[in-house]
């Protein structure tokens, strides 16, 4: 496999390299706007969990438009540091901090956001049951610190994996939002679990007061558990976005997609950012791993082909769409 | 037959999930948590399981605490311990099983060996990451700690929250462990999100209601998965997604000694494993760790955190459980288990710790030291077991024997033999006598063959070979005249292999060899033209299989009947070899040949075992041969792991080594030809031996892994392999322990191992046999088996295919629970997706359709790069052991990009072409001759192709990328009536939801067999879903049918999550060459079926639906007149299915597999059998749970 083997599997890696974006993940936000008008009227947006910064990227394109209006404030939130980006103000910090949302408000000169998105995906266990919790731990933080900042009527985009327990998320969900709707943009394959919840509407429960404290935890099947098997479980509507014209994120592309236009071969424009396996990688490399000295011996051609050639992009970790 | 409605009951009966959950009890028991389920498994003599329960509900097992584990926290090394496993005899245990939010006791009695549920599953608020026993009387007082960094005293019992302390720091956390004897002291360890461990007591300094942070250990680069603690050390490990383990020295910790040392060090910092390392396990001066790559790595203390032995015993998807004995955590000899992603478990018998390890560990390749004359050239091991020797024969043509350290000329060659030879050995039983003698053959440059005994040098013979050099000497031991005997090949020049039988009478003055000369053989002309291996084949009299130089496999005649029609040839032909012919007279020429099969390397190897023939060779593969009437089939090629390209021979497991096997042979061959009648169909389990670049490897191609490794230098070395000595095991644990290696490497005699040595590495009890690690993308049940006329086991057989690229048969007996893997085809290079089967009658059987002993399909693979693969399997119950056994015929594979692949200069050039991948298959048209397959690409074609059986070839049919899209599933329809209208309807469904309809009819008049001028465009589309079409159904309508009409019924699933279900009739125009319309006689839908993508849609019957998603819900749902209704949902515990196939069974009811991170079975029955049963399981149910408040947790969402 050649370099060129990820430009032949996954077109929007491929459209994203030519479009500059930094991930690919920067078309899923471009169609969910489509749909839903994210974008409209919005001149404060935050981005939660940020790097490697795609929907950051476009929040800066699309909302400052081509004036580059001063009027628009973006603040992206991550504990890693990312590449600058124009009219986008850092914070690097933790959502689950009250001073991450003081700092944010601080930055809109205390008004609160039109918009907050988060991409975020977390360091993913393989197990489905505890990758699906943590995921909704990060969503719940995501919401708790967007109950501190965003307005009455605003909207919140969040990436959610559709497992086993997706529905006691949105019964979280709309009970802050009046409308609650699961998005799969198109860019977002088929074979992945991923989908983004769009909720529109800010409208907190009557006498809410936002706390930082406690996490949103409860979040659980009633006792009757209906909701386990029976069949009454709160479901929300669900809208697949994007252009049908639009590249199909599942469909295999030759290289050569345009006759007039050669195929050639662009290099990320993003690394991943110091990723964990960054070191034993090293180590591997320079067949440095301890190993035992006789048995084991060297290593295991069908080893190397697990999981060690990571995708880059690892903002964009899709469980299930692996080749 | 009967059809569960309304009142369906439907049951889970087998689950095949990840192990996430492993514990020992003693050195007795282990507890393993698969899912929901706990069950226990004896570790005597052959490992079984007990007892087996499900005891989370929904929630998945993650840990098992036994409570006696907890006194052994306490005091870990006392000396009572051993005392105390033995009482375990008839001893009640308390157990607390949890997983997710849920925690449930359950209590096991070791003496009845039965598990019984205490209490309901308490369902806590935060997600469980570590439980502690604080207290077993009179109340179970349980410490938990909690995903959010916080802890609280549970009373098991009452359910009731005793204290709750939160940590200053309300991060999430991967891992949490507890430490310490009561709750006032106890410290808690958790890896946090942020990859940091920290350390607090709940009762520490608490500003604001909150604990402290009093330790913060830092270093790791990824969360932390697993983390271990001993106290006699003060060791603490930590396992990460960093690939690293690291091993802390934190001091005592609990208690009074409070968070342990000021300012703990990080002491080792262990990289070995090759991706995420998942669990960590301490024993004193040792560490266990366990990973994403299967491997479970024990790390020495010496030498700075060494790898003192790896343990492999999983397939892709790794390790997911650890648990280490009491023994082993003493560094005694004890218990280690590892349980895989893949649903199997091992476990290992972990040496006692060697005082002096680093001595011993360095080398383990032993110089034998050789010490005469020139180079030695060829090894063997001579003698059995413990009485192993080895003979060395060497450049200057002189054979040496080792004795202790040293080693003896035991025959000199003289001139003639100087240079240049070729040596083999045999063992050859001296005739009327029981005793065995060691008999060599040397072959030099001048055809002289000199035979002689090992024992007496003296005793032997010289024979020639023709004139020329001698390429190769063999033997093969042969039934001659009616008794056996051994018969030498040497192969001589211009093709020519001359033949005799030894014999070695005893009479008063000793040993004596008698030769007879046999008919030579002729080998087809080629540059290489030599034997390279030889084999008769016992149950076929007369016949031999050899195998060349030139990777021909050739089948000979010594019966008198073929020397006789030999003689009598034409003219001709008699000339044309009179001139080769010497005093053995005019040579044999094969009755079967495969020119070239193994390729221009050579063949390396032939064997006959259980009436199957195999043959290796350096084209990497093993060939299973069979040979019917006098013609030589390939039956199946294997092949070994990556970049393992010579393959030398293979090894039969469960067997106990050549020379014990042939004896059994001997005995078992009169037996054999008896019984003609059940031949054993199946093939043994064998290994692969051979060379992967510069490593001698074992391989075992059913479980996907590497055996033995020793880094010998490569090929083109001669090589013995000593068996490992069997002494307790159960041959049938189809289990191989490491054997020695003896090699010659730069002029040395080298040894893998000491041979001296009587220790031997087990390479693991399989206690559960596991399926392919990573998710299974497509089930395809293949039929029923079962004795008929007894009461016996039902088995259901599968097939199944995986990301991990393999192809798994298996039986699951509902009753016992009992999973079997009878085959694992490899011949896919990337995910196998669709999986189709047609089922066969058996070519040559005695029973008609009703034999339910024995199923015969015909089974198509596709998936990933464009592949397709296509077998003939028969499956029948072993008529001994009434277990089912598999045989695989491989008919055809193709690829779309072969052309590509044979391109030479591939590499310096960028492929253009998409990388293709098939999403889904459907057959079309079972014809006589060839089956029709049409195919959903990903490149957005839809194709068609031909598998025809007897030409073994498939051909492209027609392609259309009328689509341009991803193409996710296909169904066919196929209507041929009785007057005689034909219609072949093939419906397509892509990623925008539409589903379209093609008429492919003309195919089926079509002559062509290589291409067909199908249609360019659909004739129907519609829009169905919002996205991507997952899953489609057709069933007719039968009703409809009886009124002339042509109604059908097409279900169809989506990545919406929606249901679908169209009613449409088809009209065929009566004229000839008359198109098709379709008409939409209704359209029901329903949106939200299922709260994720529905991945798997089967009709069971016209009026019922079965679907699943990775919601991980099953539901069943009726079809009426008007429209679909939800019938039962049921929880499944197949993460991310991806699959589903429904079937009514044998004895009523019907049966739904799930295949997805594992594989679960359900059984659907009426209620009516079952009505009471079931209220009395609701009431149960709900009395089976408590949920449980945390005391001072506001809920904030009241609303």
């Amino acid at each position: 496999m050649g370099r060129s083997s990820k430009d032949k599997r996954d077109i929007y890696y491929r459209l994203a390299k030519e479009e500059g974006w930094r991930a690919r993940s920067a078309f899923k936000l471009l169609q969910l706007d489509e749909e839903f008008n994210l974008f409209k009227g919005v001149s404060r947006a935050v981005d939660l969990c940020a790097a490697p910064g795609s929907w950051s990227q476009v929040l800066s394109r699309k909302l400052r438009g081509k004036d580059k209006s001063e009027e628009v404030k973006i603040v992206a939130v991550d504990l890693q540091a990312m590449a600058p980006l124009p009219g986008v103000t850092q914070i690097q910090g933790d959502i689950t901090k009250i001073s991450t949302a003081q700092e944010i408000i601080q930055h809109f000169e205390g008004q609160s956001a039109d918009l907050v998105v988060c991409d975020g995906a977390p360091d993913v266990t393989g197990l489905h049951d505890v990758d699906e919790y943590i995921q909704a731990q990060l969503l719940l933080a995501a919401l708790n610190i967007t109950t501190h900042v965003l307005k009455p009527g605003g909207n919140f985009v969040a990436k959610i994996f559709r497992g086993k327990d997706v529905t006691l998320l949105y019964s979280q969900l709309k009970i802050f939002f009046s409308a609650v709707t699961c998005a799969k943009p198109r860019s977002s394959r088929n074979s992945s679990i991923e989908a983004f919840v769009v909720c529109q509407n800010y409208s907190p429960p009557e006498g809410y007061v936002p706390n930082m404290s406690n996490p949103l935890l409860d979040h659980s099947y009633d006792v009757d558990f209906n909701q386990l098997e029976g069949p009454n479980r709160i479901i929300v509507p669900f809208l697949a976005c994007g252009d049908l014209s639009a590249f199909d994120s599942d469909r295999t592309y030759p290289l050569q997609l345009d006759s007039s236009k050669e195929y050639q071969y662009l290099p990320p424009t993003q690394p991943p950012i110091r990723p964990p396996y960054q070191q034993a990688c090293q180590l591997r490399k320079n067949n440095l791993l301890a190993k035992e000295d006789s048995a084991s011996g060297a290593l295991d051609d069908s080893l190397s082909a697990l999981d060690l050639n990571q995708s880059p992009d690892t903002n964009t970790v899709t469980p299930g769409t692996s080749d | 037959m009967a059809c569960p409605v309304e009142s369906a009951v439907m049951k889970s009966t087998v689950l095949v999930a990840p192990v996430t959950a492993l514990e020992f009890l003693g050195e007795d028991f282990l507890l393993t948590g698969e899912g929901p389920v706990l069950s226990v498994y004896s570790l005597q003599a052959s490992p079984k399981e007990y007892a087996s329960l499900n005891v989370l509900h929904n929630y998945r097992i993650h840990g098992i605490r036994p409570s006696r584990k907890h006194q052994f926290g306490e005091r870990p090394f006392n000396n009572l311990i051993s005392s105390e496993s033995s009482v375990l005899a008839n001893n009640k245990e308390d157990i607390i099983v949890f997983g997710g939010k849920g925690v449930r006791l359950v209590s096991f009695n070791t003496g009845g060996r039965c598990l019984k549920l205490i209490g309901p599953v308490l369902e806590l608020q935060d997600w469980i990451l570590d439980i502690h026993w604080l207290k077993k009387q009179p109340h179970p007082l349980l410490g938990i700690s909690l995903a959010h960094n916080a802890v609280l005293l549970l009373d098991a019992e009452s359910g009731n929250v005793l204290s709750f302390y939160s940590c200053v720091e309300t991060c999430l956390l991967y891992s949490a462990l507890m430490i310490g004897p009561n709750w006032d002291s106890l410290v808690l360890v958790g890896g946090t999100v942020f990859n940091q461990l920290v350390l607090w007591r709940p009762t520490g300094t608490k500003p604001d209601g909150k604990s402290q942070v009093e330790r913060r250990l830092l270093g790791h680069t990824g969360v932390i998965f697993s983390l271990c603690y001993l106290q006699k050390s003060g060791w603490l490990a930590s396992a990460s997604d960093d690939r690293s383990v690291r091993l802390w020295s934190v001091g005592t910790l609990g208690g009074d000694a409070g968070c342990g040392e000021e300012s703990p060090t990080c002491l080792r910092v262990l990289y070995g494993h090759q991706a995420r390392v998942f669990c960590v396990r301490l024993a004193s001066n040792r560490v266990f760790s366990a990973g994403e790559d299967g491997a479970c790595l024990l790390w020495e203390w010496g030498g700075e955190g060494k790898v003192g032995h790896t343990f492999r015993g999983h397939r892709s998807g790794g390790v997911r459980a650890l648990a280490v004995s009491e023994e082993s955590i003493g560094c005694k000899e004890g218990w280690m288990a590892t349980g895989g992603a893949d649903g199997g478990v091992r476990i290992w018998r972990v040496a006692e710790e060697k005082k002096d390890c680093e001595e011993t560990q360095t080398e383990t390749q032993l110089d034998l030291g050789f010490k005469g004359q020139g180079c030695p050239k060829v090894v063997r091991l001579v003698g059995e077991g413990e009485l192993n020797t080895i003979l060395v024969c060497t450049d200057q043509g002189e054979v040496y024997l080792s004795q202790g350290d040293s080693w003896d000329v035991i025959w000199q060659g003289g001139a003639e033999f100087q240079s240049y030879c070729v040596m083999e050995i045999t063992s050859i039983q001296v005739q009327n006598s029981d005793c065995i003698v060691w008999v060599c053959a040397v072959g030099n440059l001048n055809g002289g063959v000199q035979v002689f005994l090992v024992g007496q040098p003296g005793v032997g013979v010289l024979l020639r070979a023709g004139e020329g050099k001698v390429h190769s000497v063999l033997w093969a031991k042969g039934l001659f005249e009616g008794s056996w005997s051994w018969c030498l090949l040497a192969s001589g020049s211009e093709g020519l292999v001359y033949r005799w039988t030894i014999k070695v009478t005893e009479d008063e003055s000793g040993l004596h060899m008698q030769e007879e000369t046999l008919l030579p053989f002729l080998l087809p002309p080629c540059a290489k033209r030599w034997l390279t291996a030889a084999v008769t084949l016992p149950k076929r009299k007369g016949l031999y299989l050899c195998g060349d130089r030139r990777g021909s496999l050739l089948l000979y005649n010594d019966t008198e009947e073929n020397v006789r029609r030999n003689e009598g040839r034409t003219d001709l032909e008699k000339k044309e070899t009179e001139n080769k012919q010497s005093d053995h007279g005019s040579p044999l020429s094969p009755i079967s040949t495969l020119y070239g099969v193994h390729g221009k390397q050579g063949v390396t190897s032939v064997c006959e075992y259980q009436d199957l023939c195999y043959s290796t060779g350096r084209d990497g593969s093993v060939r299973i041969l069979t040979v019917e009437e006098s013609v030589l089939k390939v039956r199946r090629v294997q092949r070994a792991c990556r970049g393992m390209e010579w393959i030398e021979k293979v090894l039969f497991l469960g067997s106990d080594g050549p020379e014990v096997r042939e004896k059994l042979l001997n005995e078992g061959i009169e037996k054999r030809t008896i019984d003609q009648g059940s031949a054993s169909i199946a093939e043994t389990r064998f290994v692969m031996v051979g060379f992967h670049s510069v490593h001698f490897i074992i391989w075992d191609p059913h479980r996907q892994e590497k055996l033995l490794s020793v880094a010998c230098g490569g090929g083109h070395r001669s090589w013995a392999y000593k068996h490992p000595i069997y002494a307790d095991t159960d041959p049938r644990a189809h289990t191989l322990r490491q054997g020695t290696l003896v090699f010659i490497k730069h002029g040395a005699v080298m040894a893998s191992h000491s041979l001296a040595s009587t220790e031997t590495d087990v390479n693991g009890l399989t206690v559960k046999e596991g399926l392919h690690g990573r998710g299974i993308s497509c089930v395809c049940h293949l039929g029923s088996l079962t004795k008929t006329g007894q009461f016996s086991e039902l088995w259901e057989v599968f097939v199944t295919g995986g990301e991990d690229t393999t192809v798994g048969v298996l039986a699951i007996s509902a009753k016992s629970g009992n999973v079997k893997v009878l085959s694992v085809l490899t011949d896919h290079i990337s995910n196998v997706r669709a999986l189709a089967a047609i089922r066969r009658r058996e070519t040559n059987e005695k029973g008609g359709d009703d034999d339910t002993t024995s199923v015969c399909s015909l089974v198509f693979s596709a998936g990933g790069r464009a592949q397709l693969q296509c077998y003939r399997l028969l499956i029948r119950l072993d008529e001994q052991q009434g277990q089912p056994v598999c045989q695989v015929t491989q008919i055809a594979g193709h690829r779309l990009d072969e052309q590509w692949e044979r391109k030479r200069n591939r590499h310096k050039t960028v492929k253009m072409d998409p990388e293709t991948r098939y999403m889904s298959m459907s057959v079309v048209h079972n014809g006589t001759e060839c089956v029709l397959l049409a195919m959903g690409c990903s490149d957005g074609a839809v194709r068609l192709f031909s598998v025809t059986e007897s030409s073994s070839s498939v051909d492209m049919l027609w392609e259309c990328f009328y689509h341009q899209r991803c193409v996710l599933s296909v169904a066919t329809y196929k209507l041929e009536d009785s007057l005689d209208r034909k219609l072949l309807l093939l419906f397509s469904a892509t990623t925008d939801g539409c589903i379209s309809v093609w008429d492919l009819t003309a195919v089926l008049n079509s002559k062509a067999s290589v291409s067909w001028q199908g249609p360019s465009a659909p004739f129907f589309s519609i829009p169905v879903h919002q996205s991507g079409v997952n899953a489609l159904t057709i069933s007719p309508r039968r009703e409809m049918r009886q009124m002339e009409e042509n109604v059908i019924s097409l279900a169809s699933g989506g990545d919406d999550g929606q249901l679908s279900l169209m009613h449409i009739k088809i009209d065929q125009k009566k004229q000839e060459n008359g198109g098709v319309s379709l008409q939409l006689l209704a359209h029901w839908s329903v949106p939200l079926a299922h709260s994720s993508p529905l991945t798997g849609l089967c009709l069971l019957s016209p009026t019922l639906l079965v679907t699943t998603s990775p919601d991980q819900r099953l539901c069943l749902w009726s079809m009426n007149s008007d429209g679909l209704h939800p019938l039962k949902v049921l929880f499944s515990h197949t993460a991310d299915a991806a699959g589903l196939w429904a079937w009514f069974g044998q004895e009523g009811g019907a049966w739904v597999v799930v295949c997805g991170q594992g594989l679960q079975l359900f059984q659907l029955t009426e209620r009516k059998m079952d009505e009471l049963h079931e209220t009395v399981n609701r009431n149960i149910k709900e009395g089976e749970r408590k949920k449980v408040m945390f005391p001072h947790h506001v809920s904030r969402t009241k609303h």
